[in-house]
């Protein structure tokens, strides 16, 4: 541009003079005073402004310029980005969905007998997370692991999404038209229709049924849960004469001995929220539980045993009984008609064999039992064989106990009367089977068996989400819709409770129960027109007054005990099993079959949070390899990863080997719900171990007489924790009773921090986080809810065995001490929010950083992934996306997704982030109400699905803040804390109780 | 001077970098129609493939 | 030295004489038709066999670099927590060798070491080939490449600055600072070099790129009073250089809270450790330049000797630091840093830690003897060693380290993949080729400098001459 010095107004006598020319201001002297340049400095044909030659063309100002533009519009072309998508408002906004605000919903979900109420916060209509209902008395805001992953299968790919016959889809007239059919048919040939469903823990379900049963008088019901343990059902039936559920009240215990029961591995929050409530002390006066565990294979209960006993389940029932027997030589009376002359008085020979001081083990554990009395509790795991079980029931009703419930249930189908249903559609007794939400054909322990006599069948129907094993037998596949688009009730022992959709169906789906209202229509019966209908109709008349059914709904649940007259316990009932106890002998590995933490009976296979979850105590992942004990290894010549071939009445499976410290010598442990043969996920993850079970429901779990070999041949196993040892480092801390009441910080001094910079200042709140190692007992529900939240990306097998997994928390399992029976921790491990941390000062694009209220944050979009902060982490908790894990997944994965929380790319490092998304929520809204926020207010995801209330969260800076009071027990060290970090996390010493040494009395 | 050798520069780099680009994007419409200019009254042919999220019938929520 | 000058040379007693720099007689004509002439010539069919060879290892590396374009930092062995690896490995490699250039080029220039004049050329062009297949980690290795520009500090309207805490930042300056002075010191030294081929070439098209890379040069006397003021300062510069950019690449790790990594003896051990990996380097490829291009005449079994010297002197240096390793891990009693410590010589990666003190600590002690450093044999062994101990040297520290720091939850072992080994290759294929192509192309003695230390050159800048 043209531009000229601005004229100059009537210039007065320069002060300052350098040529007596200008002084006197001669008109030569002016104009030369104010040109740039002097006359003669430029040729007169220059340019006047720029001094330049005469230009005709191009000036240097005109090229960059136009160089300038180039790029600019280059840049503005190359901008469109293809598949960016668009981004459309509502046309018509559904009612109830704002975007932006998130609902919840109060609803339920159902694993076998056990019933979870849940709250579902859904975003622009989807549901993204699922917590435990708050309002519930029982588990009071928590749920388990696998509730909360369930939210993924509702988005699961493989989902059926139509009617299908034959391989054909088809619409819903015709599919319900040939079920109706079918049954007409088979009601009218006078020949038994066979209905398989899962538990019945909903009464109105059950009314329903009922109902069918009416119009349809040869309806067979089979309510089958492979995994809930026949024994256990055996027991119940031997011991009340009918099917129960026993459910521990921990609240009121004192004493608790699991023989093989593992009621802390995460399916039970009740269980683990009183367990956390008797282990959070704040000093050694208030009262402390102890927990005895004898038990073959470790489980997580095991691992947090005060005293920890390892017993062969196939010993379990000789000591259950020999302390029956002792407790009856202290005065404890026997129930009426109970014989227990078989077995002999005095202390088992198993104990001998399994610990070092057993006579003072014995001895404290009976005197332990004795003085707790109504406050000790016996436990059995559903896979111990049925006399085990028999043998805790009969120590529940000599101790009376008040730690127990013992609640009538709908009975269960054991693989006895599967098998007798096999053999009826063998010999072709039934016109048409219906498969409900069940899979024999992968469950059954004979399943080629199963597959030819259901072939046999004439009409076979499904109703399920994700085709499966069974469904490849059947003609007419249904598909049903998901939990959380579905209705239904179901009773708990402190509550009714309603489950209510939380979604229009995703698909051209049902919920079951609605194509049964359809068959009682269509064989002439009375039905509503829906179940929605169907469960309001039974509801309005059973609700409390002052109650409405949209009071209900809104709650989730009706609060009032759950009637019913407990089942009495016979007494001669437990004489067989005690001469049955003493007879069983051991021959040859026994193997326990247990339902696998991350698939449960492997309907939960297809979720790949579940299989990525680390196991609680081998951290494998998308695997169940075969446990074996260190003892049994050894003699064998098996190391970790090696194929080995375990057979079994004539079944041989190949399966990778890991060795099991703390595992009874002899005892093998599998488990269950892998190799399934269906699903994108689940497809080959892992080895099917149903073949392996029993058809003796006694001992359908608990198998003996094993036989073990080298197959040859290594496996890389997927596990995220391949050192087990803590090296003697002080990272977990770990006290005795007698320790935390005299000397809680022991031999540890606090390091003397001493730093040449300013302390850092955090004007308004400075988050931390405290987590107390003795409530939490690693049941990894943390990690399922942090992935829930944070939209947290699966990896694969491949990727976890290379060190590649993306959990923002991970649980740190540690052993200590001798391999046949070690002490075992566990210490949740995220990112400590370090004040100085070594992370951020060694990013060069200042991509990770530290906010002013002491969170470490991270820009994912700064990042470029020099990954020098993860090296330079002490904690080892930053996570890298070393391969697109996310830009590839569509509809319906992607609804999955929290719309708060970035979806990282490749390349990107992430971490835990103290759920920035929660805080900031909670400061908009106080800041909406004017107030500030209050403490407890804040909960991340970890803390919010943390069963036992392990983690607190809140501001560090409100010294009245429970976080605060905490940091300060006398319980209080951070990890590594010598290193100047100054981590925000404060953990709490680990507590133990031992009976021997060192524990307080729990009586 | 230099702005009216701009103003012929400027429209000389405007004609050499604009017209290639539209008349190559022409060439280019030409030989693929774009599927998403289509008039909105028409729906898209692909809609049926995304999901469609609708709110649950009779459900209470608990807040939002 | 005037106290030297004012003796009279037949004084000095015979023993203590300088020997001659060249062998045999060398005249400046002689020198010129030996090495100008030789990029004129055609190459033989064992230099085209050899540039296929490398231009596969090349290939072989651009492929894998491309595949981990493609598919992110996954196809490499990295895993958590060895989040650095052969990236980081192969830099620090790289870095070090080039080290050896700059020393000779620049340090022993300001030191008057007349024997440098003959290799100086060849020394300073493998430093630059070196830096160049360094700096292709860097910008690799970050998990988003295409953003790696952002480590520059460079005004831009999102308002963003780099974090000048981060030695990686440092390591963006020391490198490209290294890199470019180097470049500029070689090229400066060219100059007069390439205009005397320039004034001799036939070939068309040889001519007017040499008159080109000439720069105008005519030789006159103010040309060569700048050439050596210039040549002087980028000497003293360089010289700063050849240490601060391997202290700073040792920030990265000493700077860290990495036990073993968290040293205040890495940086000299690390300039040690670049000098004594380069010098091994250059007696390898001088050995090789001096057989196949008739060379023996100037580059001379002194130099070959003197640089085994240095070597052995440098494997001292590293032997020294070694222990203090070790002593420091014990002495410091860090549970964490002596845990690192064993790891070295007895854990998973134990063979490596033993591997890099074998390779160059004990096998140089061979070069105490005269022989040895006059042997072929011996010498190659030794360079060899060498190279593939520094290369275990930082295997030792940034795999060892990392693969068990603090918390033992988080420990793994790493395994390279074949992308891995891939890209090594690859870069020893980048080195290579252009070496290939730079004796073929380029004067790979500096006929100017050589000049000045002939026999009956007159005394020059570079140095009085003893000889009469």
């Amino acid at each position: 541009m043209k531009t000229r010095l601005p004229e100059h107004g009537p210039l007065e006598t320069p002060r300052f003079w350098r040529t007596l020319d200008e002084r006197l201001e001669t008109p030569e002297a002016q104009r030369a005073a104010q040109d740039e340049f002097l006359p003669g400095a430029v040729p007169t044909i220059y340019d006047d402004v720029h001094g330049l030659p005469p230009q005709d063309g191009f000036s240097r100002r005109d090229f960059f310029g136009l160089v300038g533009a180039a790029a600019a519009v280059a840049a503005t072309v190359a901008c469109d980005r293809k598949g960016q998508g668009k981004v459309v408002p509502y046309t018509r906004r559904p009612v109830e969905v704002v975007p932006g605000v998130a609902n919840y919903y109060a609803s339920a979900y159902q694993e076998g007998r056990r019933v979870y109420p849940v709250l579902v916060k859904t975003r622009e209509g989807r549901p993204i997370l699922v917590s435990g209902n708050d309002e519930h008395p029982g588990v009071k805001g928590k749920t388990s692991p696998r509730a909360m992953a369930d939210v993924l299968r509702l988005y699961d790919p493989d989902r059926l999404r139509a009617p299908k016959s034959g391989g054909r889809i088809i619409g819903w007239p015709e599919a319900e038209a040939q079920l109706h059919g079918a049954l007409k048919g088979a009601r009218e040939a006078g020949k038994p229709v066979l209905l398989i469903t899962g538990a019945q823990a909903s009464p109105s379900q059950k009314a329903l049924l009922s109902g069918l049963k009416a119009v349809l008088p040869t309806l067979e019901h089979l309510a089958y849960e492979p995994a809930s343990g026949d024994a256990a059902e055996e027991a119940a039936r031997a011991c009340f004469g009918q099917a129960v559920e026993v459910q521990p009240r921990l609240t009121k215990a004192k004493v608790i001995l699991s023989l093989g029961a593992d009621f802390l591995n995460g399916e039970d929050p009740e269980a683990l929220a009183a367990w956390g409530a008797k282990r959070r002390l704040k000093d050694a006066q208030e009262t402390i539980n102890r927990l005895w565990v004898i038990e073959g294979p470790l489980t997580l209960t095991g691992t947090n045993a005060d005293v920890r006993v390892p017993v062969a389940p196939s010993r379990l029932g000789p000591v259950a009984f020999a302390l029956a027997k002792g407790l009856a030589g202290l005065g404890v009376p026997l129930p009426a008609g109970t014989d227990l002359s078989a077995i002999p008085a005095g202390m088992p020979p198993e104990l001998k064999e399994a610990t070092k001081d057993a006579g003072k083990v014995w001895s404290s554990l009976l005197k332990d039992l004795h003085h707790a009395g109504r406050n000790a509790v016996v436990l059995c795991g559903p896979q111990m064989p049925a006399e085990v079980h028999q043998a805790a029931h009969l120590l529940n009703a000599m101790l009376a106990s008040e730690a127990v419930a013992v609640l009538a249930a709908e009975p269960l189908a054991t693989v006895k009367e599967l098998e007798a249903a096999a053999k009826g559609m063998a010999e072709g007794r039934y016109a048409a089977v219906v498969f409900w939400g069940v899979n024999p054909a992968y469950t059954y322990p004979r399943a080629a068996a199963w597959k030819e006599a259901v072939a046999k069948v004439a009409f076979r129907a499904w109703i399920g989400q994700v085709e499966d094993e069974t469904s490849a037998q059947c003609q007419l596949l249904l598909p049903e819709n998901h939990w959380l688009e579905s209705w239904g009730d179901f009773t708990t022992a402190s509550a009714a409770v309603l489950q209510q959709p939380t979604i229009g169906t995703l698909y051209d789906t049902r919920q079951g129960e609605d194509l049964f209202l359809g068959a009682i229509k269509a064989l002439g019966g009375q039905a509503p027109a829906s179940y929605h209908a169907f469960i309001q109709g039974r509801w309005q008349t059973s609700l409390p007054s002052g109650t409405s059914f949209e009071q209900a709904l809104h709650d989730g649940l009706v609060k009032g005990e759950a009637k019913g007259v407990a089942p009495a316990f016979r007494g001669a009932s437990v004489s067989a099993a005690a001469k049955a106890a003493m007879q069983s002998k051991a021959q040859g590995l026994e193997l326990v079959l247990f339902p696998g933490f991350a698939t449960f009976d492997g309907r939960h296979a297809n979720n790949s949070w579940l299989q990525e979850t680390p196991d609680p105590i081998t951290k494998m992942t998308w695997d169940n390899p075969l446990s074996l004990s260190v003892q049994d290894a050894t003699a064998l010549g098996i190391q970790e990863g090696d194929f080995v071939s375990l057979t079994l009445e004539g079944t041989t499976l190949r399966l990778p080997a890991i060795l099991q410290p703390g595992q009874t010598k002899g005892v093998l442990a599998l488990a269950l719900g892998y190799g399934r043969s269906t699903g994108g996920v689940a497809r080959n993850v892992g080895t099917n171990a149903f073949p392996l079970m029993g058809l003796d429901p006694a001992r359908a779990n608990h198998r003996m007489a094993a036989s073990l070999a080298k197959a040859g041949g290594k496996k890389e196993l997927s596990r995220t924790q391949s050192h087990h040892r803590m090296e003697g480092r002080d990272l977990v801390r770990s006290l005795t009773m007698e320790e935390f009441a005299h000397d809680p910080q022991g031999h540890h001094h606090a390091p003397e921090l001493v730093t040449l910079y300013e302390e850092q200042t955090f004007p308004d709140h400075k988050w931390g986080m405290v987590i107390d190692l003795a409530a939490c007992v690693g049941c990894s529900a943390c990690v399922v809810a942090c992935q829930s939240e944070n939209n947290v990306p699966v990896v694969g097998p491949e990727q976890v065995a290379r060190g590649r997994e993306m959990h923002w928390i991970r649980i740190d399992r540690y052993y200590e001490g001798d391999l046949e029976n070690p002490k075992v921790v566990h210490q949740p491990m995220l990112c400590q929010h370090c004040d100085n941390a070594p992370c951020e000062n060694v990013c060069p694009v200042n991509a990770t950083n530290h906010s002013n209220e002491g969170l470490n944050q991270m820009a994912y979009n700064r990042c470029v992934g020099t990954r020098y902060c993860a090296n330079n982490c002490p904690y080892k908790v930053r996570r890298f996306n070393f391969l697109e894990y996310t830009s590839y997944k569509t509809e319906p994965e992607t609804l999955a997704y929290n719309p708060e929380v970035t979806v990282r790319p490749r390349g990107v490092m992430e971490k835990c982030s103290f759920c920035v998304q929660r805080i900031n929520d909670v400061k908009i809204r106080a800041k909406g109400d004017g107030r500030a926020i209050l403490d407890g207010e804040v909960t991340t995801a970890c803390m919010a699905g943390c069963p036992a209330d392990a983690i607190v969260f809140g501001d560090l800076k409100d010294p009245k803040s429970k976080v605060s009071q905490l940091r300060s027990a006398s319980r209080a060290y951070r990890v590594l804390e010598e290193l100047g970090v100054k981590p925000a996390i404060t953990y709490l010493a680990d507590l133990k109780n031992p009976a021997v040494e060192g524990g307080t009395h729990a009586v | 001077m230099a702005d009216t050798n701009r103003t012929q520069m400027a429209n000389r780099a405007t004609a050499l970098l604009a017209g290639p680009f539209l008349l190559g994007r022409r060439a280019l419409s030409a030989l693929f129609p774009p599927e998403d200019e289509a008039p909105p009254e028409q729906p898209r042919k692909d809609l049926g493939r995304g999901i469609t999220v609708t709110p649950p019938e009779h459900a209470i929520k608990r807040r939002g | 030295m005037p106290s030297e000058a004012a003796i009279p040379a037949g004084a000095i007693p015979e023993g203590l004489l300088e020997p001659a720099l060249t062998v045999g007689r060398v005249t400046p004509g002689s020198l010129d038709d030996q090495v100008l002439a030789f990029p004129e010539t055609r190459p033989p069919w064992k230099w085209y066999l050899a540039l296929c060879v490398t231009l596969t290892a090349l290939a072989i590396g651009v492929g894998c670099i491309g595949y981990t374009f493609y598919t992110g930092i996954g196809a490499w062995g990295n895993n958590s927590p060895v989040f650095w690896a052969f990236d980081i490995i192969n830099f620090v490699f790289w870095v070090g060798i080039g080290h050896a250039g700059t020393l000779i080029s620049a340090i022993l220039f300001l030191f008057r070491k007349r024997w440098r004049n003959a290799i100086a050329r060849f020394a300073e062009a493998m430093t630059i080939f070196a830096v160049i297949c360094a700096v292709i980690f860097p910008l690799i290795h970050v998990g988003r490449p295409w953003l790696a520009y952002w480590l520059f500090p460079y005004p831009n309207q999102r308002a963003l600055w780099t974090n000048f805490r981060s030695p990686l930042l440092w390591d963006v300056f020391a490198v490209n600072t290294y890199f470019s002075v180097s470049a500029m010191f070689w090229y400066l030294g060219l100059i007069p070099d390439i205009a005397s081929m320039r004034d001799r070439t036939t070939s068309k098209l040889r001519k007017p790129i040499y008159t080109v890379l000439a720069l105008g040069w005519r030789g006159a006397a103010t040309h060569w009073q700048h050439y050596e003021k210039a040549y002087l300062l980028l000497a003293g510069l360089a010289t700063g250089l050849v240490l601060s950019v391997h202290s700073v690449v040792s920030f990265d790790f000493a700077t860290s809270v990495v036990p073993g990594w968290h040293m205040t003896i890495f940086p000299p051990y690390f300039v040690a450790g670049a000098i004594f990996a380069g010098f091994a380097m250059v007696v390898m490829v001088l050995v090789v330049v001096r057989e196949t291009m008739e060379l023996k005449n100037l580059i001379t079994m002194r130099h070959l000797d003197v640089m085994n010297k240095v070597i052995l002197a440098m494997s001292c240096i590293m032997g020294y630091s070694y222990m203090m390793e070790g002593f420091t891990a014990w002495y410091s009693m860090n549970e964490y840093l002596h845990h690192g410590f064993m790891n070295i010589i007895s854990g998973t990666y134990g063979w490596a830690g033993w591997l890099t003190i074998s390779c160059n600590i004990l096998i140089p002690q061979i070069l105490w003897f005269k022989k040895a450093r006059a042997s072929y044999f011996w010498m190659i062994f030794v360079a060899i060693g060498v190279t593939l101990g520094m290369w275990f040297e930082r295997f030792v520290i940034i795999v060892i380290s990392l693969h068990q720091d603090y918390l033992p939850s988080a420990w793994r072992i790493y395994r390279p993949t074949l992308i891995d080994f891939g890209i090594l290759l690859g870069t020893f294929g980048i080195f290579f080729t252009l070496v290939l192509l730079f004796a073929r192309v380029l004067p790979v003695i500096a006929t100017t400098e050589v000049k000045a230390i002939l026999p009956d050159s007159q005394p020059s800048h570079h140095g009085d001459d003893h000889h009469v």
